[in-house]
């Protein structure tokens, strides 16, 4: 992250697919020409050598070829090129260029020529060495103290280090515990070299010491080398860094003190002589390589530091003076001193990319690319503008989710639902019919076509498929198939079809995935129903809906829509014909405007026919439930139906009028009616809402006990944890036998409390049918009209699920005492008091059923039923709370039970609220900053 | 003519192109048998195979410093703790602990534990500390701040998998397999070994097993050694142990990095004073250095002292002032004591060092508004939509043009961004007060109220839901609910005047009943 760029100031790239490190670039005046200008020197990796003069007629010239001094070719990689005094007798500075095996070093020479630019160079040998190991990298210097001259030090890929004192060979030692090669380098002032081992040390040793060590060479043997103890290598300081070592300087400006400055792979050390730590700084990047270069202020010392962000940083000892762009990774940094510019920065990077440059203020122009914008056009954006305003307003007048009508249904779907039941159903409880192998084999035979996305839905799969468990205790479960058709008139894409009956009823396959539909085409599934679960339905119905998306020209994708249908299912399928029983506990009595008709009419499918038409009871006896046995009476125009248990009597009562009504809607006898005289069956209900209440503080008790069993269980956990944390571990105490038996007690709760979970739903379940029978009960005995139906379902069966947080009492409580206190209301004096804001389970049932008994009462003094608009804004207080957050959920609710939807008013008719006095001064949260990501 | 393999390898890996020094590595190991031991003093083999361990670490390799994950089994089953309720100002468990200078949360919003929002994410800015497991649980989750059940399954797996991608012959090294003592006597190849058992395989248990060898075989004496230890001890959840051995280690060597991870296991251990002390301590040693002071400024930060950590933020840009986290932290830190002009320099520069993300430009756009630059505003929002990468970053750049909108009086487009806020994404608790505030406009007070309780259970930490129910309700007439509200917004934030006022207001009514 930078502000600046480096200007540049010359650059080139050198040759092509050549390779450049560390030691390939030297910067010095090579050719003693004495005018103190630097030339630069770069070697690579396939063996060429260049020499360049850099002298641009101004900043940022392209190389201009005179630039070029010198280019050779040698016959072996270069790996280190250095300017030292290397030739005995002579101070002037020579090349020394490290190969491989071999030692070169040369004069550089320019001869004047006879023409302006004509200047030539050229190298000459002036002495070799052959090496017998592999060399990594060399350092130079006045080893020993001698004056005016050079010697050289290699260091092999195998750890030793090989002296020349020009042109001899000196000696050769083995630096201990050698693994891979470090940088090197010689301090003049201690006249010791310093390097990074293997053990992330720093070593220093003594040229004294390495002189008067045992000679490696003349011992090759390894065995030998270890048993040498007399004149062993002896390190002068070690210091341990914890980091591999790029690079090593040493360095002192001005007669400060001389530093020694490491360059570790994560920070950057500056050394005391003696080997303790000056400084250190934690860097924050990857460096690649980097100089110290000058003291600007006394007792500091500047150094630059390139890293692999492209990043050039100079640092005053640890602080960022500044930082700049390079185009490049650097692998080596230099500063030069040219004709007419000092302190040039040469870098080169491993591509090859030599560069001088210069610090500057000339910003890194980052250029932001261009926002994918369109060309603004104000008519036609505001047409648009308009346009899109219109849509919008469309959608938010209605709501925001709502069923499309029926005429625009590009999909229908319809479910016809057979007459009879299944000849052979395919569910059992006890003579299972399929194999294990069989099952198993049928699934993987439908996995494999989903696979090829031919998925065609198969019935004799489905059926095998349905091989499933009921729970129900009869001999033989009946089932009911189902076919359901899809026809689409248009493209609809990904259709999928969902359908779904109330528990305890079930189906064998709820989910299809269909192929696209091709317009005018169509697929059919059939499916059975079955009762799955040991206790009666409430509701003998169940939905099917398809979602599909219809393309459009502006959105490929499609939109999503969805079609539904509904269908009934047969009474068949969860009761059986038997003998009537005449003593029951619970009877009520429909009273009609006609005589009675016989029952074999009417109930064809129960009557035995061979019984004639004497059939004037009729029994049913429910696959999980008790007997029913219906009435009619000879003499007067009523029907009694009579049971055991109150629940059972719905479906059987419901059955008898709808079909009543059929009987006669077929005979053109439009005044038919039921009524019903007797009083509403409330004790009863009230014992069924206490059994379900309990069942609810059942579980509130178990999940109190269950979390308290948790925190129990966590308290030995952390007990346990801390005695085996310790270092002298203590007797566990009996703590293990504690946690598993509160283990023990965890899982018998929730055992429990699953078995309360399936209580408390049948009791739901019975609940529902029920209340079913009651709304059915009310609306016959006081003859209201189907909106006053809808409310009176909508007041008792709301439509959130039945949970522990949000329970059947408290909705159905909230919803009565609203009810009574507005339509059913006798002053107004009721009609001030407030809701309580949030439905909380109450802690017992008897507000509720003071509540049930005074809206019967205050129904049977004639109060109407009616929701009036002006009481239409606080009808949403009905809604369970909060549960507006989700309209997904409502839609689907919604749509299972249609014709509740009355009691939600729309949201465009609350017009009241606008007269209120002033506005209301409410916060709004100010805009937050984001948090900056790290980059 | 060609290079040494070995030394075109260690050239490889000097310019950290480590898949090409790994190739070159693995062509050098399949040489013949014969050389394939690693008992000898020194062998082409063994330095190969160092050179390969030290290429695949760095390949994969994260500071450790930087890591930092707190489970919420790790939050729970805290033995550490030393009392049930720290004094102000010696925790960072405790949301309202400041010690002044901060801004109150009616300027800055504050995280879900109660501290105010930083400028620049770090792995620990995450949430807060529920105090019991049942609310850990409770606790609103969002996409955002989503937390691991344990840190063992959290972050630090991802670096684990690396062995399983970088070689289809299976690992390169069977930890299994390996002679721990015998490696642990060669200090060469035990480091790179080391930090490849514990960076590549992340192998916690052998790499401490390794490191104990090791540091016995030095005779106590290596101070990498322990801090190593001192790392395993810490992924392993002894923060005691791992503060011992960081400590031995700093009484023989001082290095930034040790003092960096003994303040995080202070940290850790909630004890921000002690780090705090350590990171002073550490200055002294080595003055200036960077990583110590944007330490204590995090800490600061986190302590709710914002004027302190500005101070030090201020520091560190005085070492360092291309460092991206103090810009961005003085940046919002201006933004929110309202000087958006001042905060939008610090953003300017960000932009100019090449900081390219949908942040910076949201945070841009945000203060050339309140800068009222207002022609400047408008593109760095289409900018910053433009460069959105994920749902929720577009849904920051929505609310915020929502606030916008509102600031410019154009309702209707404020309540569409809020709903396109909603629609991308929709745990949003901020534009689900804000759209509710416009409902409440419109008149529809049921709308409202919903959307208002949505908000509250979304973000039970903001007052504003609170108190714009109870406002509301108190304007409808209904006291009781006001009231319960108005109490709820001063648990939340317990200096906010107009809820005292309110709260005042209604208890007169009260008792006047």
């Amino acid at each position: 992250m930078s502000l600046f760029k480096a200007r540049d100031w010359w650059s080139t790239i050198l040759g092509e697919k050549e390779e450049f490190d560390q030691g390939c670039l030297c910067v010095a005046d090579v050719d003693n020409s004495g005018s103190g200008q630097d030339k630069v020197i770069v070697g690579s990796y396939k063996g060429y050598l260049r020499i360049f003069n850099p002298h641009p007629v101004k900043p940022g010239d392209e190389v201009q070829p005179e630039d070029l001094l010198l280019e050779v070719q040698l016959r072996e990689p270069i790996l280190q090129v250095e300017v030292g005094k290397f030739v005995s007798g002579t101070e002037g500075l020579h090349l020394a260029v490290l190969h491989c095996r071999k030692l070169c070093v040369y004069a550089v020479s320019g001869t004047q020529g006879n023409v302006e630019h004509g200047n030539q160079y050229q190298i000459k040998l002036m002495y070799e060495h052959n090496l017998q190991r592999t060399a990594c990298n060399m350092t130079y210097g006045p080893f020993g103290g001698v004056k005016g001259r050079d010697l050289i030090c290699i260091q092999s890929m195998d750890g030793m280090l090989m002296l020349f004192e020009q042109e001899s060979y000196a000696f050769g030692r083995f630096l201990p515990g050698f693994l891979l090669p470090g940088p090197l380098a010689y301090s003049s002032r201690t006249d010791s070299f310093i390097t990074v081992s293997s053990c992330q040390q720093v070593e220093s040793y003594k040229y004294q010491v390495l002189a008067c060590a045992t000679d490696a060479d003349e011992r090759h043997d390894t065995e030998q080398r270890k048993l040498s103890s007399g004149k062993r290598l002896v390190v002068d300081w070690v210091l341990n860094i914890g980091e591999q070592a790029l690079d090593i300087c040493v360095a002192s400006f001005n007669q400060g003190v001389s530093s020694v400055f490491v360059l570790g792979e994560r920070n950057f050390f500056c050394l005391k002589d003696n080997g303790q730590i000056r400084f250190m700084k934690k860097l924050d990047y990857s460096p690649s390589c980097f100089i110290p270069y000058c003291s600007v202020r006394e007792g500091t010392i500047n150094t630059l530091i390139a890293n692999h962000n492209k990043i050039l940083n100079v640092y005053q000892d640890v602080t960022l003076k500044w930082a700049t762009q390079i185009p490049c990774i650097p692998v080596s940094v230099k500063v030069a001193n040219f004709q007419d510019l000092k302190g040039v920065i040469v870098t080169l990077s491993d591509d090859g990319h030599l560069q001088c440059s210069y610090l500057g203020t000339d910003p890194s122009l980052f250029q932001a690319p261009k926002v994918d914008s369109r060309e603004i056009n104000y008519e036609e954006m505001n047409a648009e503008m308009k346009e899109l305003q219109k849509i919008i307003r469309e959608a938010t007048k209605t709501q925001d989710i709502l069923p499309e009508s029926e005429k625009q249904r590009d999909v229908t779907v319809t479910a016809e639902v057979s007459p009879d039941l299944d000849e052979e159903s395919g569910i059992s409880n006890r003579d299972f019919t399929f194999s294990e192998g069989t099952q198993r084999s049928v699934l993987c035979i439908l996995i494999c076509h989903r696979n090829d996305k031919s998925f065609h839905v198969n019935s004799v799969f489905i059926n095998l498929m349905q091989a499933i468990d009921s729970e129900v205790k009869a001999g033989a479960v009946p089932s009911v198939t189902v076919k359901i058709t899809i026809r689409s008139r248009v493209t609809a894409q990904k259709p999928s079809l969902a359908v779904c009956v109330q528990a305890p009823l079930a189906v064998t396959c709820d989910q299809f995935v269909f192929n696209d539909l091709e317009p005018d085409s169509s697929e059919t599934v059939v499916l059975s129903v079955f009762l799955k679960e040991n206790c009666s339905p409430p509701e003998l119905e169940g939905t099917c809906i398809v979602s599909y998306n219809i393309p459009t020209e502006l959105n490929p994708e499609g939109i999503p829509r969805v079609s539904q249908c509904n269908f009934s299912l047969p009474l068949k399928l969860v009761c059986i014909p038997a003998q009537p029983s005449k003593a029951a506990s619970h009877k009520i009595t429909i009273d009609t405007n006609k005589p009675p008709i016989s029952f074999i009419t009417i109930f064809p499918d129960f009557v035995d026919p061979s019984e004639g038409d004497q059939a004037n009871a009729l029994g049913f006896q429910f696959l999980a439930g008790s007997k029913t046995t219906l009435l009619a009476s000879k003499t007067s125009q009523r029907y009694r139906i009579q049971s055991d248990q109150l629940e059972d009597l719905w479906l059987v009562t419901k059955e008898l009028i709808h079909r009543l009504k059929e009987h006669f809607r077929k005979q053109n006898c439009k005044d038919f009616a039921c009524t019903f005289s007797g009083s509403i069956p409330l004790q009863e209900y009230f014992e069924l809402i206490d059994r379900h209440f309990e069942l609810r503080l059942n579980a509130e008790k178990y999940q109190e006990m269950l979390s308290e069993r948790a925190v129990q269980f966590r308290a030995i956990e952390r007990r346990l944890l801390t005695r085996f944390k310790d270092k002298t571990p203590a007797p566990l105490q009996h703590l293990d036998t504690l946690l598993e038996g509160t283990f023990r007690e965890v899982i018998a709760l929730a055992d429990a409390a699953e078995e309360n979970q399936a209580n408390i739903f049948q009791a739901f379940a019975k609940l529902k049918s029920a209340t079913h029978l009651l709304i059915m009960l009310i609306s016959l005995w006081q003859k209201l009209n189907t909106d006053q139906i809808a409310i009176l379902e909508a007041t008792f069966l709301p439509l959130a699920e039945d949970t522990q947080e949000l329970g059947w009492e408290e909705t159905v409580d909230a919803a009565v005492s609203y009810l009574l206190r507005t339509c059913l209301s006798k002053s107004s004096k009721e009609q001030a008091l407030t809701l309580s804001s949030q439905l909380s389970m109450p802690k017992d049932t008897s507000r509720l059923k003071k509540n049930i008994t005074l809206f019967c009462d205050r129904l049977a003094k004639g109060g109407r039923l009616s929701l009036s608009t002006d009481s239409a804004t606080q009808q949403a207080a009905v809604m369970p709370g909060g549960c507006a957050t989700i309209p997904e959920s409502d839609l689907e609710e919604r749509t299972i039970i249609p014709g509740s939807t009355a009691v939600f008013p729309s949201h465009g008719q609350t017009t009241k609220q606008k007269s209120k006095p002033g506005g209301v001064v409410c916060r709004l949260i100010k805009g937050t900053s984001v948090q900056l990501c790290i980059i | 003519m060609g290079l040494e393999p070995l030394f075109q390898a260690w050239s490889y890996f000097r310019r950290r192109k480590f898949r090409e020094c790994a190739d070159v590595c693995s062509q050098l190991l399949e040489g013949p048998p014969g050389e394939q031991e690693l008992d000898s003093e020194y062998t082409v083999f063994q330095a190969a195979w160092n050179l390969k361990t030290r290429a695949l670490t760095e390949m994969v390799y994260v500071d450790e410093i930087d890591m930092d994950q707190e489970g919420i089994a790790e939050m729970i089953l805290d033995e550490n703790a030393i009392a049930q309720v720290a004094r102000p100002g010696t925790s960072l468990k405790l949301p309202g602990t400041s010690q002044g200078g901060g801004p109150s949360p009616a300027v800055r919003p504050v995280t879900q534990s109660g501290r105010p929002i930083t400028g620049f994410v770090r792995p620990s800015t995450q949430g807060g500390r529920p105090s019991t497991m049942e609310q850990a649980i409770r606790t609103p989750r969002t996409a955002l701040t989503a937390r691991p059940i344990t840190s063992a399954s959290g972050g630090y797996v991802r670096p684990g998998t690396a062995s399983l991608i970088t070689n289809p012959d299976g690992p390169f090294i069977n930890l299994s397999r390996l002679n721990l003592t015998k490696y642990a006597q060669k200090p060469k190849l035990a480091k790179a070994l080391f930090e490849y058992i514990f960076h590549h395989e992340n192998d916690i248990k052998n790499a401490l097993d390794l490191a104990a060898l090791a540091t016995e075989y030095a005779q106590f004496k290596d101070w990498w050694w322990k801090v190593q230890i001192g790392k395993c001890y810490y992924r392993l959840g002894l923060y005691r142990e791992a503060e011992k051995q960081f400590k031995s280690a700093l009484k023989q060597q001082d290095m930034v990095d040790t003092i960096l991870y003994l303040a995080k296991v202070y940290l850790r251990l909630d004890q921000p004073v002690t780090a705090l002390n350590l990171f002073k301590q550490g200055l002294e040693r080595f003055p200036g250095e960077v990583t110590l002071l944007c330490g204590i400024a995090r800490i600061y930060e986190e302590m709710n002292n914002i004027s302190s950590a500005a101070e030090y933020y201020k520091d560190v840009l005085k070492q360092d002032n291309t460092h991206v986290e103090a810009i961005a932290c003085i940046g919002s830190n201006h933004f929110y004591s309202d000087q958006p002009e001042i905060a939008l320099r610090f953003y300017r520069r960000l932009l100019q060092m090449g900081v390219y993300n949908c942040q910076l430009f949201n945070n841009l756009g945000l203060c050339c508004f309140y800068a009222q630059q207002y022609d400047m505003t408008l593109s760095s929002f289409e900018r910053a939509l433009f460069l959105a990468e994920n749902e929720e970053e577009t849904a920051d750049v929505w609310y915020n043009l929502g606030h916008v909108a509102v600031g410019i009086g154009d309702l209707n487009l404020a309540y569409q961004c809020f709903k396109l806020t909603l629609v991308n994404n929709n745990d949003y608790a901020e534009a689900y007060n804000n759209l509710a505030v416009l409902e409440m406009r419109k008149g529809h007070i049921e709308q409202a109220r919903a959307l208002l309780q949505t908000a509250a259970s979304l973000a039970p930490h903001m007052y504003e839901p609170h108190f714009n129910v109870a406002i509301l309700s108190e304007k409808v007439g209904d006291l009781q609910r006001s009231y319960t509200a108005a109490q709820k917004s001063e648990e939340a934030f317990p200096g906010h005047v107009d809820t005292q006022q309110l709260i005042r207001q209604l208890k007169e009514h009260f008792a006047m009943l």
